[in-house]
């Protein structure tokens, strides 16, 4: 089995027509066979743009989380969520606090998926600024741009995908 | 730990003569991370947040879809070659006259009432999936000069963890549209860039009056799971 090594499949764009039911009906992660998932609920949204400052319609955002006790799928909470934009380049996304992950910062992975995006592009939301592997790997005056600004109705963390206030994205 | 991608089976990010990319790619190179519990975990059944939808896409009798009926057999596999079973796969395409049933499809086409181009599966035994539906027609790119898309029939799938994900389109052996996709071409290596198209299968192994394709979907990772560092 160890001798088989298979090169991984070429990534290609989502494009523009990526079925609205499949973006739609994902983006509450409180909920999960109809129970309510332990913890403070909190709402996730932003604005996506692009170089021209463009907001962008119709964009594919996926989380991944821990629960409010940083555990990854643990009982009764997913932790995935999708979303997708709409025409003012708004997401918007209902969840739980997540807690700290062992090592980490509390933190939400983004991933993206849009036409125009040759690969889905990676980045991460935090809610405080502090010590985390991750967030050290961003060089220091780019760091503010993955934490997450607190508003009256929740966590607002906007996404530039190129230009001035460009959001650092993730290799891997 | 997962392998690094590989430029050259990979695309680049700017594509000359596809527009968009110039204004959505990052100007900034992508920064690499050390790989934590967060980026090697996943969920373990995404079924529980999106459920399987339809497996047929061509309709029967009166109500089959128009054009030539395919029927894929497409196998998802690591990078061992391992099957992953019970992974979620998400299927796209256009009808058989190169149109979307989408809002911002503005291709002037003619819908088909009986086709449906949508369909969320999960892989069974040996990691396989099977669709029958319908060849997609090429269509031309607006606000291009002439490009048209070859046919394609679009995935997104999850592996085992969260850095597994894959987001791709297959193409049809034989299309001289292939030669001038600038999706499929942003793919320098061109071993890479056939492993994107299906193999043509004997028409007597599939089901009758089907042309039979096989694919094979490679994810990032090795092994049962991904180790942790």
């Amino acid at each position: 089995m160890s001798s088989v090594k298979l090169i991984p499949t070429g990534e290609m764009t989502l494009g523009p027509f990526f079925p609205r039911e499949f973006a739609q009906g994902a983006n509450d992660l409180t909920l999960l066979d109809g129970r309510q998932a332990p913890g403070e609920v909190i709402e996730v949204s932003g604005r996506i743009t692009q170089l021209d400052g463009r907001p962008l319609d119709n964009v594919v955002v996926e989380i991944w989380q821990a629960d409010s006790r940083g555990r990854y799928d643990a009982p009764g909470f997913a932790g995935w969520g999708r979303a997708a934009t709409d025409a003012d380049g708004l997401y918007r996304f209902r969840t739980i606090k997540p807690g700290a992950v062992e090592g980490r910062l509390a933190h939400i992975d983004f991933l993206l998926l849009y036409s125009g995006l040759m690969r889905h592009l990676q980045t991460v939301m935090y809610f405080e600024p502090g010590a985390d592997p991750v967030l050290d790997a961003v060089p220091a005056a780019r760091r503010e741009l993955l934490v997450a600004k607190k508003t009256a109705t929740g966590w607002r963390f906007d996404i530039r995908l190129r230009g001035e206030g460009e959001t650092p994205f993730f290799d891997d | 730990m997962l392998a690094r991608r590989d430029p050259a089976t990979q695309p680049e990010g700017v594509v000359a003569g596809y527009a968009q990319t110039a204004q959505r790619w990052p100007a900034e190179p992508l920064l690499r991370r050390p790989p934590t519990r967060s980026e090697l975990s996943g969920p373990a059944d995404l079924r529980r947040r999106l459920a399987p939808l339809r497996g047929d896409l061509a309709g029967q009798g009166a109500k089959r879809a128009l054009g030539q009926l395919i029927h894929l057999r497409a196998r998802v596999v690591d990078e061992d070659g391992a099957p992953l079973a019970g992974t979620l796969l998400e299927v796209w395409h256009c009808n058989a006259a190169g149109k979307y049933i989408h809002p911002n499809d503005t291709n002037d086409a003619p819908a088909d009432p009986n086709f449906y181009g949508a369909a969320r599966l999960v892989a069974g035994d040996g990691g396989l999936v099977e669709l029958r539906t319908i060849k997609p027609g090429a269509y031309p790119v607006p606000e291009t000069r002439g490009w048209w898309r070859p046919p394609h029939i679009h995935f997104s799938l999850w592996g085992r963890v969260w850095l597994s994900r894959l987001v791709t389109q297959m193409f049809f052996p034989g299309e001289p549209l292939n030669q001038t996709d600038y999706i499929l071409n942003a793919i320098k290596d061109p071993a890479a860039r056939s492993r994107s198209i299906a193999r043509l299968m004997p028409t007597e192994r599939g089901p009758a009056n089907a042309l039979v394709y096989e694919y094979q979907l490679v994810v990032r990772g090795r092994g049962a799971t991904a180790s942790l560092p």
